[in-house]
């Protein structure tokens, strides 16, 4: 996140921030709209430090929660939205975990209409 | 081990393994849950203890069964009223469709083709007609389909699915009496009464630490249930109805429900799950897989041919309402639910019952894979995407990945 601040704020940008749930696979419905809810609240206490530190920067700023595969839902949401760059942070997952659910930075690297920054 | 607190510890012990590696698959806990029961039965059951995990010990029994009660409520309790007063004729078509093609099917596969006895049959036909309303329900979020008539449509089409699921596993198996007409008749009325007088009761004496609502909810699920039991039927049927029929107050009341959801989760839903995996039997699996191959393309093919076409014919176009139909063949909770049910009743044996629940899991598993891997992508790449604004193009944002 500090990358993406920093080159917002050097390049004026605007800054999009997307948080994407990932519901447990298959979900089930007491456990999908539990995970919904607390993913909701807990995202949108994350936000709250990052607008503040955008208001600081003077950088114009957009959240958005959405649900899904998050490599999916990063290239879906960066192409409707035409962003120039995509800043996304990096998981150093096992490789049985990289296995079964794949990487979301490589789909990203692989499908994304625009340059991908990749922030270990 | 006739040890309470230690029997209870490793229950317990294997809930926590269980949502450690539910968190770090990303797969649902009750996915998970049973895996472990399934494995564990296995270890403990070979290598420690002849009876393994103890599953039909009486406390352990009860804890199970209350979990399903409440989890069935629950999910009944997610109905979206006014969905369903604006939508449901295309819901019911949807939800028939959903719930015949694969009930008749099924039954129909395991008979001719696998050569079951009638019974077992029925149950497999019951067991592999579930769907999964969250599945779908979390389809819909990613594509946004939430928010669109159809999609609402959809939704309310899986409630009857599954009301189809448990109409049919609370009246199949039992005999048809006057006590199931006395069931039938005291279940009409408190469903008709319980809107009414569920809120005032909870405006009147709700709203303290006492916890009265939660203690009314499961005296109600209690009661109804004690009732079904008594009549021959099913506790799940009250159990999904009043959660239906409360949908539009209770299921409103988010504090009322996240404190059920703790109470599930944390207590009830574990030994539910992991003993639902435990009584798989691994070495029947092993023994015939061309069985469960079977019925795992008989619900899958069956559900396809039966809820595509009504899919399509409202007007979903060809990759989305494959996506759908795969999504709608998914449906843990009544699979399991249904398969134990024929277990605790002797309408299944062992092996049958390793063998649908192995097909439920497979049918939970499988085609969400197949829908990421082959479906999902083209949905949100670029080129589906045509028609977004030209003065968006110069817009300099970045995203970051919060997950």
């Amino acid at each position: 996140m500090d990358v993406a601040l920093s080159m917002a704020a050097d390049m004026k940008a605007k800054l999009f921030v997307l948080a994407v749930i990932r519901p447990p696979e298959p979900a089930e419905s007491a456990e999908f709209n539990a995970v919904l809810e607390d993913s909701r609240e807990r995202y949108e206490r994350s936000f709250a430090p990052i607008r503040e530190r955008a208001r600081q920067k003077e950088i114009e700023l957009e959240t958005e929660i959405v649900v899904g595969h998050p490599a999916e839902q990063i290239i879906h949401r960066a192409d409707t939205i035409q962003a120039s760059l995509i800043v996304m942070g990096k998981r150093s997952h096992t490789i049985l975990h990289r296995w079964m659910l794949g990487s979301n930075s490589e789909r990203v690297l692989k499908y994304a209409h625009c340059p991908v920054m990749i922030v270990h | 081990m006739t040890n309470t607190w230690a029997l209870a510890a490793l229950w317990v012990g294997l809930a926590l393994a269980a949502t450690l590696l539910a968190i770090w698959f990303k797969i649902s806990t009750a996915l998970s849950e049973i895996v472990v029961g399934t494995v564990a039965q296995l270890v403990i059951g070979v290598l420690l203890a002849q009876g393994g995990l103890l599953g039909n010990t009486q406390w352990i029994t009860f804890l199970a069964g209350t979990g399903a009660i409440v989890l069935t409520f629950l999910a009944g309790a997610e109905l979206d009223p006014l969905v369903f007063k604006t939508k449901w004729r295309e819901a019911l078509a949807i939800g028939l469709a959903g719930f015949f093609g694969p009930f008749l099917g099924c039954t129909a596969i395991a008979h001719y083709l696998l050569h079951w006895a009638i019974m077992p049959s029925w149950l497999c036909g019951v067991a592999l007609s579930t769907t999964s309303v969250a599945v779908v329900y979390a389809v819909m979020l990613e594509l946004g389909f939430n928010v669109t008539e159809y999609g609402k449509s959809i939704l309310a089409a899986c409630f009857i699915n599954d009301l189809g699921t448990v109409i049919a596993l609370g009246l199949i198996f039992s005999p048809f009496t006057i006590k199931t007409v006395i069931f039938i008749a005291v279940s009409v009325g408190v469903f008709a009464a319980l809107p009414f007088v569920t809120p005032w009761f909870f405006r009147k004496y709700g709203g303290r630490v006492s916890e009265l609502e939660a203690k009314y909810i499961l005296f109600l699920l209690f009661a109804m249930g004690g009732l079904a039991l008594w009549a021959g039927s099913e506790a799940v049927l009250p159990a999904y109805m009043i959660g239906m029929v409360l949908a539009g107050t209770v299921g409103k009341d988010h504090s009322l429900i996240r404190r059920l959801r703790t109470l599930t989760f944390g207590l009830l839903t574990p030994f539910y799950f992991i003993r639902a995996g435990s009584f798989v039997s691994v070495p029947a699996l092993i023994a015939a897989p061309a069985t469960m191959l079977i019925l795992f393309l008989a619900k899958s093919l069956t559900k396809a041919a039966s809820v595509y076409p009504a899919v399509r014919a409202h007007k979903y176009d060809g990759s989305s309402g494959a996506y759908y139909t795969l999504m709608m063949s998914t449906g843990l909770t009544f699979g399991t639910i249904s398969a134990l049910f024929g277990l605790n009743h002797k309408v299944i044996d062992q092996a049958q019952y390793s063998y649908i629940v192995g097909t439920v899991i497979a049918s939970a598993v499988i085609p969400t894979m197949i829908a990421n891997s082959f479906f999902l992508p083209r949905h949100l790449l670029p080129h589906a995407l045509a028609g977004r604004k030209p003065e968006q193009a110069v817009k300099r944002q970045a995203a970051a990945e919060e997950v």
